[in-house]
């Protein structure tokens, strides 16, 4: 008998454990992104509205599945994640909703946010091209167009095609240039790779300070930490290295962190609350700064660093080509044997 | 009529907890395979034609070479240990253990950071003696380094089963076979290695599992194998079906070489014919000897724990210590979720085991089957069957509430339960193995006579086997804490709202490229796992005094 009683007790402690109490002004925030600064602009924002905020962090793919296995039960209301790959694979999953909002489609620039007003960014990186100093002439660089030529043989460091990052890159020439020419470009590239891809963006810009190679292709941001790292032998590889943005024919390939509304939000109007917060001039400048970005908001100034890399000229599409030809770019790495 | 007189030695009550415990774990296994019967999904052939050789030869070769060395190195260091008495032997025999607390993903990152160009080596030589050296003699991010970190990060598992084993055989067929005037060497490759070769086998497909379903390393590495293909069919196109074949494919190629070890050894078996055995005796090493397996062991130990351990803390000192109160907080979750459910683990592990004891053979082997079910599919592949699994239980209750009016509102997705239930589907298999060895040991002499006495099986149970089988339970407890402190997808997958371990924090900053912050969560990490590793192996030794 005595068990028995130990057991309803026990039983009834999990069930107290499994059940959610619901607070009376909350949201819910599923997010990629795990900056200690955006825990304070998380706290400012529920000073200002009260309204608390959970959050549950997570790979971003992986975020997407579980919001897309819970269905209409999900208690998600807002998806932060990197890249408009992803943006809009979530979209295609339809665990987005679209969002009707003056204030945000002032603060958030038309080409950089959904079509259908589906996700908005949020925050803009450049993926570039990094350069050995000493063993390259800027004026050598052109567009991406010239990274398949002949007289980068051996030279160019680049990370997987499992990686978004390059899959959105692929396919913002798919949209530019057409299916037929980025396989060409594609196939140009992986014949001029120094090595294997291996590692991240960090390994490609080391490498080109070990002499691997002269050129590596990598994301703004990331060399925005690596001079801000805590190894003194990070910071000397980062200053080693100089930073081209490729011109040329149709400029810098540009991509975004970004947020979407889940479809079936419960909180949906704190979710709109908080997206609006985000892309506001308030948060937008500690936002963006916390991981070295560019602020969408037209009303920042980028910080002081990505200024003194110098102006560029985005890629003239709307980030919304990027998911429609992700998959197509996938499978043009694979045809290519881009690893 | 075999099967009415099992139950009857046993009791309704343990078959029925054992019955649902089992459903419980069949579930969430049964919502993925259940994916390969609908059709082949659109990725399919794009996967098959473009991928699937240069995947399958990638994880071929890890799994392969991953498995025999560790199984070399884990049966060699075991012998060391068992046979021979040299300075230091004592701390080795657990020191050996205790690169198990750390995570491979952990030990890629902290190689890789080390020898890398900015690393601590590359950079001192660079600044002391201008001394630049080629890239290509230091590359951790390949096929090669990746086979390094799982040996030496993951051979304690062949080394722990080999030298429990060789603790338990007889001196005399060591001593007659030095009095024959065979050498040493000549002795453990003609003899010590065929009679462990089950134990060794059993630890090194141990090991082949983890590396085929692990992520972290591959990932950060750039490697291509089946478990990348996985994530990259699956969250990558949206594809579960085309994943689950790969994930089946992937279990099909450790079961046929699983068979395969089994046809090469056929029926062999080896056995006592006294049972009274005088355990080995350990000789004493001198002179060059004595160093040579210093070297060895002191070397394995210094690369597989003390190096990247030390790297850790000197991270952990550039990075200023971190947010110390962060840590301890992340510490204290990990704690408390890996230790209640591990107790939640043992306590089904237990009923599930004391109710194969009491089956035929046919039954307990099956049951023994199921249980290390979810071990065997990659991590990630489970959190979906869970979560599937936790959103159709929580339509029940969702029915049953609308249905008698009731106005709690049970909601069991997203919340710890749900991670919890995940842990035990995934580690019920360690649990189950530990208690069934404790049965073995216990034997079911005093079993049988307290029932012949008139006790009844819960009685006996309680008041007999539970205090002989605790110090199995404690190593069982152990074995899966440490488990679950490590454990990576199912966590970052399943787990609730504004809930993080050791293990995800760390991952999040390695992966996000800040090393320096992962330092000290790592560590910590580490130390929990270290002194679950020492309280396990001076139990053991308390006992043997």
């Amino acid at each position: 008998m005595k068990k028995l009683i130990t057991i309803t007790i026990l039983i009834s402690v999990l069930i107290g454990l499994g059940t959610v109490a619901y607070a009376a002004e909350e949201v819910n925030l599923y997010t990629n992104r795990h900056y200690d600064t955006d825990e304070e602009i998380l706290d400012r924002f529920t000073e200002e509205t009260g309204i608390e905020v959970n959050v549950l962090k997570g790979d971003s793919d992986q975020l997407i599945e579980r919001i897309a296995r819970e269905g209409k039960n999900s208690p998600a209301d807002l998806l932060i994640t990197a890249d408009a790959g992803r943006l809009h694979r979530a979209k295609k999953r339809e665990i987005l909703q679209s969002v009707e909002s003056e204030v945000l489609n002032e603060n958030v620039p038309a080409n950089l946010r959904e079509q259908g007003n589906y996700w908005f960014g949020l925050t803009v990186r450049g993926r570039v091209i990094v350069y050995s100093k000493e063993r390259v002439d800027p004026a050598e660089l052109g567009g991406y167009a010239d990274l398949s030529s002949d007289k980068w043989q051996d030279e160019i460091l680049v990370r997987s095609s499992s990686n978004i990052y390059n899959q959105s890159l692929l396919a913002s020439l798919v949209s530019i240039y057409g299916e037929d020419w980025a396989e060409d470009w594609a196939a140009g590239v992986v014949d001029n790779m120094a090595r294997k891809p291996q590692g991240n963006d960090r390994a490609q810009a080391t490498a080109v300070a070990a002499g691997e190679g002269d050129l590596a292709i990598m994301n703004t941001y990331y060399l925005g930490k690596m001079l801000n790292s805590d190894n003194p032998a990070e910071v000397e590889v980062a200053e080693n290295v100089g930073i081209h943005f490729p011109d040329g024919e149709n400029g810098t390939h540009i991509n975004v962190s970004g947020a979407g509304v889940v479809k079936n939000a419960p909180n949906r109007e704190n979710a709109v609350k908080l997206l609006e917060y985000l892309s506001s001039a308030s948060a937008q400048k500690f936002f963006a700064s916390a991981n070295y970005e560019y602020p969408v908001n037209p009303d920042v100034e980028a910080s002081e660093l990505l200024q003194s890399w110098g102006d560029f000229e985005p890629q003239n599409i709307n980030l919304t080509e990027l998911g429609i030809h992700n998959e197509t770019a996938v499978k043009i790495f694979n045809r290519v044997g881009w690893q | 009529m075999q099967l009415l007189k099992n139950i009857k030695k046993g009791s309704p009550g343990w078959f029925l907890l054992t019955a649902v415990i089992i459903v419980l774990l069949l579930i969430p296994n049964f919502n993925i395979i259940i994916n390969l019967f609908g059709e082949a999904g659109e990725n399919w052939e794009h996967v098959k034609n473009y991928l699937l050789i240069n995947y399958f030869q990638n994880s071929l070769i890890l799994v392969l070479a991953s498995g025999f060395l560790t199984a070399f190195l884990g049966a060699v260091l075991a012998w060391i240990i068992a046979a021979y008495d040299f300075p230091g032997r004592d701390f080795l025999s657990w020191g050996l253990i205790l690169p198990l607390a750390i995570p491979p993903y952990i030990g890629a990152y902290v190689y890789q950071g080390m020898f890398s160009y900015t690393g601590v080596l590359q950079t001192f030589l660079r600044n002391s003696f201008e001394l630049s050296l080629n890239q290509s003699y230091f590359d951790f991010m390949n096929l090669r380094g990746a086979i390094f970190i799982y040996t030496i990060f993951l051979f304690p598992y062949v080394f722990l089963m080999t030298k429990a084993f060789l603790a338990k055989q007889s001196a005399s067929l060591l001593e007659s076979s030095r009095l024959l005037g065979k050498s040493d060497s000549t002795i453990f490759l003609k003899i010590i290695l065929p009679l462990s070769r089950g134990a060794v086998v059993a630890g090194s497909s141990l090991v082949m599992m983890e590396v085929l379903n692990d992520y972290g390393v591959v990932k950060y590495f750039g490697i291509s194998t089946f478990t990348t293909a996985i994530f990259k069919s699956w969250f990558g196109m949206g594809d579960l079906a085309t994943s689950v074949r790969l994930a089946l494919m992937a279990m099909l190629v450790i079961f046929v070489l699983l068979f395969a070890e089994k046809m090469l050894r056929g029926g062999r078996k080896y056995s006592y014919s006294t049972s009274n055995i005088r355990p080995l005796s350990r000789r004493k090493l001198e002179g060059s000897k004595k160093i040579m397996a210093q070297l060895f062991s002191y070397g394995v130990f210094f690369f597989a724990f003390l190096l990247p351990t030390v790297q850790l803390i000197y991270w952990s000192f550039l990075s200023r210590g971190g947010e110390l109160m962060e840590t301890l907080y992340f510490g204290l979750t990990s704690f408390l979720t890996g230790g209640g459910a591990a107790v939640l683990i043992l306590t089904g592990a237990v009923i599930v085991a004391t109710t194969a004891r009491m089956s035929s053979g046919f039954i307990s082997n099956l049951l023994a089957r199921i249980t290390i079910l979810g071990y065997s599919i990659p991590g990630a592949v489970i959190a979906v069957g869970i979560l599937l699994f936790m959103l159709q239980l929580d339509q029940v209750f969702a029915f049953l509430q609308s249905g008698f009016g009731i106005e709690a509102n049970i909601v069991l997705s997203s919340t710890l339960l749900m991670l919890i239930f995940a842990y035990t589907v995934r580690f019920m298999g360690i649990a189950f193995n530990s208690v069934n060895s404790g049965y073995e040991k216990i034997g079911e002499n005093y079993f049988e006579a307290a029932r012949t006495l008139g006790k009844g099986v819960t009685e006996t149970f309680f008041k007999v086997d539970l205090p002989m089988l605790k110090p199995a339970l404690m190593s069982g407890f152990l074995l899966v804490f440490i488990e679950i402190m490590k454990e990576l997808p199912l966590t970052m997958i399943l787990r609730p709202f504004n809930f993080d371990t050791l293990a995800t924090k760390a991952f999040e900053y390695a992966s996000d490229e800040m090393i320096y912050r992962a330092a000290d969560l790592s560590l910590l990490l580490i130390l929990f796992s270290a002194v679950a590793i020492y309280l396990i192996t001076h139990r053991r030794k308390r006992r043997e005094k």
